[in-house]
């Protein structure tokens, strides 16, 4: 298995990734300065709206949606890009051999491009609306690297799925919707009363643990928790096991698929 | 001579359900319904040896499995059955359905530097090369056009010029000729004797039968996915007539 991976076309992979980027924004004004503008429109508006319906203070949610949701939308781009990869490379798949998982590569690393600009935009807005630093942000890039694997896993699992099956996308897009808005992203998981249904339920949301990694540090300044690291990585590493051994055994019959 | 292809019983077979349908409602009917796969074999125990600087032609009618052969030996199909061994150290080149793996958002430029990643060269590589792609192509400002506004000649004039410029070991030609015009497939057939001379094997699919007679070292005549006569040139071109004629 680990021959794909030595045998990867890594030049190609960057050369793929960045040439889709800059297609991205062909044709626009701005082009390249939308990677930086898009994620300021969107976590502007939401911040606008549901510090209202929290009832908190503007700076005080501004720090806690950032800290989550910026990792979110990577988490949701990586698996939705991955998942589409090996059906949006077609154009090559079936006319060179080449290894089906640069494909899935190149998803992730063009959603971690997006991610590293969004998170620059959101570290300078903390600067001036968080009122304290502390060294567990130094947590961060083991955070990152978890979630990574994790999302990565997950869309290759889907991605496999999806080849075989064309109705996984709808299902994947609901269930990611699903996710989110049922995980403590948008709102506080104390802001639950105590003893509820909705309380319990959200220890037993992954996301929860997800979310975890990156509130800690940088909205409780504080460090995820023994529990926390636990699930995550144990998520990450069944995906990511499957992912690989997945997309490995399938591959030969990718072909008629396509 | 030295083996540089060695196809060894080959049998490819397609499931007509997974090219048909990719609903999971139809998949779980034929599995409620115990509904048997129905299989299309587009290879049957294949087996023949390529030598290098041999240039072969495929030929037979459509569906007998000469572009199906082509994409074994490129690596895009993998065998059900048996075995495809391409000498590790040569560079292989398809062009398939008219490119090389062009992608129809992108310039032809940007395709040039994509594809030339994709083979293993560096920018600095491909730059040096790109003046005679362009000159070969002949398709002067259209170059940073994007390719899904080309002309399937213009297309297949910028594939074929990228393909034989990176100087391949191996070529794989699928119909690459026939989307062009007179002057195109004069000016290819010169760049192709330039390259047998020069020692590349080449494996060919093409229904004019005169250009392969006169192009090729050998030619192969499949039949239902079978080989049905291998050999010299003007031989199995004039058997191969012979049953046309019959038909």
């Amino acid at each position: 298995m680990l021959i794909h991976f030595k045998n990867l076309n890594w030049g190609f992979l960057k050369a793929y990734a960045f040439t889709q980027i800059k297609l991205r924004y062909r044709h626009t004004t701005l082009g390249i300065m939308w990677n930086v503008l898009e994620p300021v429109l969107y976590l502007g508006t939401l911040s606008l709206v549901f510090s209202a319906i929290n009832r908190m203070s503007l700076s005080d949610y501004v720090v806690y949606l950032f800290s989550a949701l910026v990792p979110w939308r990577y988490f949701e781009a990586t698996i939705l890009g991955v998942m589409e990869s090996i059906i949006a490379g077609e154009w090559l798949l079936k006319k060179l051999a080449i290894s089906y998982f640069i494909f899935p590569l190149t998803r992730w690393l063009i959603a971690a491009i997006d991610f590293f600009c969004a998170f620059a935009v959101v570290l300078v807005i903390l600067a001036f609306v968080k009122p304290t630093w502390t060294i567990h942000i130094f947590i961060l890039p083991i955070s990152i690297f978890i979630t990574s694997a994790a999302a990565l896993g997950i869309g290759m699992l889907l991605a496999v799925a999806y080849t075989f099956f064309r109705d996984i996308k709808p299902l994947a897009t609901t269930g990611l919707m699903l996710t989110f808005f049922s995980a403590p992203i948008l709102f506080k998981a104390d802001s639950m009363p105590m003893g509820s249904l909705q309380s319990e339920l959200l220890v037993y949301h992954p996301v929860t643990y997800f979310a975890a990694l990156f509130q800690k540090p940088l909205y409780y300044n504080c460090l995820p928790s023994l529990l926390d690291w636990q699930v995550t990585a144990g998520i990450a590493s069944v995906f990511l096991g499957l992912g690989i051994w997945a997309l490995h055994h399938f591959t030969p019959r990718f072909y008629f698929y396509l | 001579m030295q083996e540089i292809i060695k196809i060894e019983n080959v049998s490819v077979r397609f499931d007509h359900h997974a090219t048909q349908h990719r609903s999971l409602r139809t998949t779980l009917s034929n599995l409620a319904k115990n509904r048997r796969a129905e299989y299309f074999e587009a290879l049957k125990d294949v087996s023949f040896t390529i030598d290098k600087g041999e240039t072969i032609g495929l030929i037979g009618r459509n569906g007998a499995g000469k572009s199906t052969l082509l994409r074994v030996i490129a690596g895009v199909i993998k065998p059900q059955l048996g075995n495809v061994i391409v000498n590790p150290s040569s560079r292989l080149v398809p062009l398939l359905e008219l490119g090389i793996g062009f992608q129809a958002e992108l310039t032809g430029r940007e395709n040039c530097f994509l594809a030339g990643a994709l083979m293993g060269l560096s920018k600095k590589q491909i730059q040096a090369k790109l003046d005679g792609i362009i000159k070969f192509a002949e398709i002067g400002d259209f170059m940073d056009e994007a390719v899904k506004t080309y002309s399937s000649g213009m297309y297949a004039r910028l594939a074929f010029s990228l393909a034989t410029e990176i100087e391949p070991d191996i070529l794989l030609l699928d119909e690459i000729l026939g989307v062009g015009d007179m002057f195109f497939i004069r000016k290819c057939t010169a760049r192709m004797q330039k390259m047998i001379r020069s020692g590349i094997t080449t494996i060919m699919v093409s229904h004019n039968l005169d250009f392969l007679v006169t192009q090729c070292s050998r030619l192969i005549w499949l039949e239902h996915g079978q080989i049905r006569l291998q050999g010299e040139p003007k031989m199995v071109a004039d058997a191969y007539r012979k049953l046309g004629d019959q038909k």
